[in-house]
């Protein structure tokens, strides 16, 4: 039972992290700009499928394709952002988001006739490579990248949030914009900033995810209801909210499945969604909310 | 005079415009309501690859002077999508019957809308017993149900592969749910034991908690599982990894049903060895029909030929036989079809009961993987 016990941890811990990956460019997009993504699960789809023909296509290698989906996952951000987003900011505060689910159908469209609808095998060379642990446990190597990636992103996240210029700029910008402005911080650029990071981060999930994910056109889209729930119970627009209720989500859906049925996955995650809607609408981490990012 | 070439021409116009509409009438317009779009689209792009080889070959000569002509509408596997474009199919392009849906969901969904309208349906896909169950007069099967498919497998599994105890896994949806009882309850019946029951969604990702749950509940020996392609690849992979299945250097075995297209194996790897399941259509199956077929559909599309193809090929040579036996509107095709005996199509007989199920159990093929991700063909019906 302890076996078990340990290795639904593990299961919890290594789709935690991917979740906090793809949830950490929501709730960064929602921390400077007050705006919520909807395209943002297709860049995670882009970024699976830009790794898997880097990998199979052109032969690259896996680690190496991980880097071209964060590359294409940011390009993708500054060219939706600046032909897209940016015209229609300030208008109104409906546009962006409407803008934001055109852009999404539009991407899994252009997918679905670019890549087709059958399910692509995407098994990376550590798909299926187990290292075994103690008591029985194991993991995949592709897990252990993931795990592995998803804490040295984070760490390099909060570090340059928290130590380099343009970090503290961006937090100044998603306290205040207009303050901000005045001091001398371009806020458009800072928005720019914004969503390549988030955009990029995406795309790198995507590229972890695509050997566990199925493959298609809507891959991100069954991942990215997990992410939104993962904002809102960490709180939005707060990092290391995010990061516990990512992680917390993993673990909840894994014990869900051993204890329960993994039918009710859903059904747990969402009733904690509202708990915590009722109870603590702020988030986890509430008293840091002010600051934001 | 001038009064007399006027009604010339009037009459000339007339007669022209009644060959033509004679001409038109000549064709029987058929709906196509298959997934284009969302998880199940793959079924929907390999639908109508089938369909349109067919189409190929009946409009040939045509059938009766007749020729056929397939109006596709997207109804993505759900109900709700299913029934709008069903009546959007009904309302604009007139069928004189339909195809589809695959899953069990959306064709319950469409059923009432084409009895109402009293317009065909002929169903290749869906397995749920309620399509047939009471079903309608006006919806016909050509696969076999999830009662022949669940009780033909369990009986196997029991008897020839010695299984004692199972695992359920299943998709939540109608298809799923009941398939996985019937093998449950035919298993049980048997003297077997169901040791979980596990159902899941269609937006799960990751399963290695569930291979960690059935890794936990003791010696399994069989594993049915019921999904579509793409959750089957990993449930399958993570199964294997766990140490589950022989794939993994376990000992269950995992069963599967038709939803698995051909391909799945070498999309699955290794972790699909020992993999034993019910394919509806055999592409090494020796009949001329079936060899002429394969090599119609590589020269066609430089691809091999998937169940999916096999069904809608077959879909249409169903309706093009009713054609040619009388059937010309929605109704005399209706009394066509009920009264099909003996058809032979690729993925088998057709021949249909009193609640338009066929009942030919030539259409079940047990396969297992072997270690190169082949096929080899176990003749157990």
């Amino acid at each position: 039972m302890l076996t078990v016990a340990l290795q639904q941890t593990i299961n919890g811990v290594v789709f935690g992290s991917l979740y906090v990956l793809v949830a950490l460019g929501l709730t960064l997009i929602y921390g400077v700009l007050v705006q919520i993504n909807f395209a943002h699960a297709d860049v995670v789809t882009i970024g699976a499928f830009a790794a898997y023909f880097f990998t199979f296509t052109l032969g690259g290698n896996y680690l190496a394709s991980i880097a071209v989906a964060l590359v294409i996952g940011a390009a993708l951000g500054w060219v939706v952002n600046a032909a897209i987003f940016a015209p229609l900011r300030g208008r109104s505060e409906l546009l962006p988001l409407i803008a934001t689910i055109g852009v999404s159908i539009l991407l899994q469209n252009a997918m679905l006739l670019a890549f087709g609808p059958i399910p692509y095998a995407f098994d990376s060379p550590y798909s299926n490579a187990v290292l075994r642990l103690w008591g029985g446990t194991f993991i995949t190597w592709q897990n252990l990248i993931i795990i592995t990636v998803s804490a040295g992103t984070v760490a390099l996240l909060y570090a340059f949030m928290k130590f380099t210029f343009m970090g503290k700029a961006l937090r100044a910008v998603a306290q205040d914009r207009e303050t901000a402005g005045l001091m001398g911080i371009n806020p458009n650029q800072l928005v720019m900033l914004t969503f390549v990071i988030a955009s990029a981060l995406a795309g790198m999930g995507g590229a972890m995810l695509g050997p566990i994910l199925v493959l298609t056109p809507f891959a991100g889209t069954t991942v990215i209801v997990k992410a939104f729930a993962i904002v809102i119970i960490g709180g939005f627009g707060n990092v290391e909210g995010t990061i516990i209720a990512g992680l917390l989500v993993g673990l909840i859906e894994s014990y869900t499945t051993q204890l329960l049925n993994p039918g009710l996955t859903d059904i747990v995650v969402f009733g904690l969604l509202l708990l915590m809607l009722a109870l603590r609408p702020t988030g986890l981490i509430a008293e840091r909310r002010e600051e934001n990012v | 005079m001038k009064h007399s070439a006027a009604f010339c021409s009037a009459l000339a116009i007339l007669l022209t415009a009644g060959t033509a509409a004679q001409a038109q009438d000549k064709v029987i317009k058929i709906g196509g309501l298959f997934p284009m779009s969302g998880p199940g689209s793959y079924f929907g792009v390999q639908d109508k690859q089938g369909i349109e080889l067919a189409l190929d070959e009946v409009n040939k000569a045509g059938v009766n002077g007749y020729k056929f002509e397939v109006q596709y509408e997207d109804s993505a596997c759900s109900p709700l999508p299913a029934t709008q474009a069903a009546k959007r199919l009904l309302d604009q392009y007139k069928p004189s019957i339909v195809l589809g849906e695959e899953c069990s969901d959306a064709t319950l969904a469409i059923m009432p809308v084409m009895e109402q309208a009293k317009v065909p349906l002929l169903n290749a896909g869906s397995s749920s017993i309620k399509i047939t169950d009471p079903g309608n007069p006006w919806t016909f099967r050509i696969m076999p149900n999830e009662v022949m498919q669940g009780v033909d497998i369990a009986t196997n599994a029991y008897k020839r592969l010695n299984a004692r105890t199972a695992v359920l896994l299943y998709e939540n949806t109608n298809a799923g749910i009941g398939n996985a009882k019937v093998f449950g309850d035919t298993f049980k019946s048997l003297g077997g034991q169901i040791l979980a029951d596990i159902g899941f969604g269609r937006d799960v990702n990751d399963f290695t908690a569930i291979a960690t749950r059935i890794a936990g509940v003791g010696k399994v020996d069989v594993i049915p599982t019921y999904t579509l392609e793409g959750q089957g690849l990993r449930i399958t992979q993570a199964l294997a990894q766990a140490g589950v299945t022989k794939g993994g250097g376990g000992t269950a075995i995992q069963l599967g049903t038709i939803w698995l297209p051909f391909g799945f194996e070498q999309k699955a790897g290794k972790a699909a060895l020992g993999y034993v399941r019910i394919v509806q259509f055999d592409p090494t199956d020796k009949r001329e029909l079936v060899q002429n077929f394969v090599r119609a559909f590589r020269a066609k599309y430089n691809q091999e030929p998937t169940h999916l193809n096999a069904h809608a090929y077959d879909q249409i040579m169903v309706v093009a036989d009713a054609v040619r036996r009388g059937g010309k509107d929605p109704q005399s095709i209706r009394d066509a079809l009920a009264a099909t005996k003996n058809f032979s199509g690729v993925t088998g007989s057709v021949e249909f009961d009193k609640s338009n199920q066929n009942v030919k159990m030539d259409t079940i093929h047990y396969m297992e993987t072997l270690p190169d991700l082949s096929w080899k063909a176990l003749a157990w019906n």
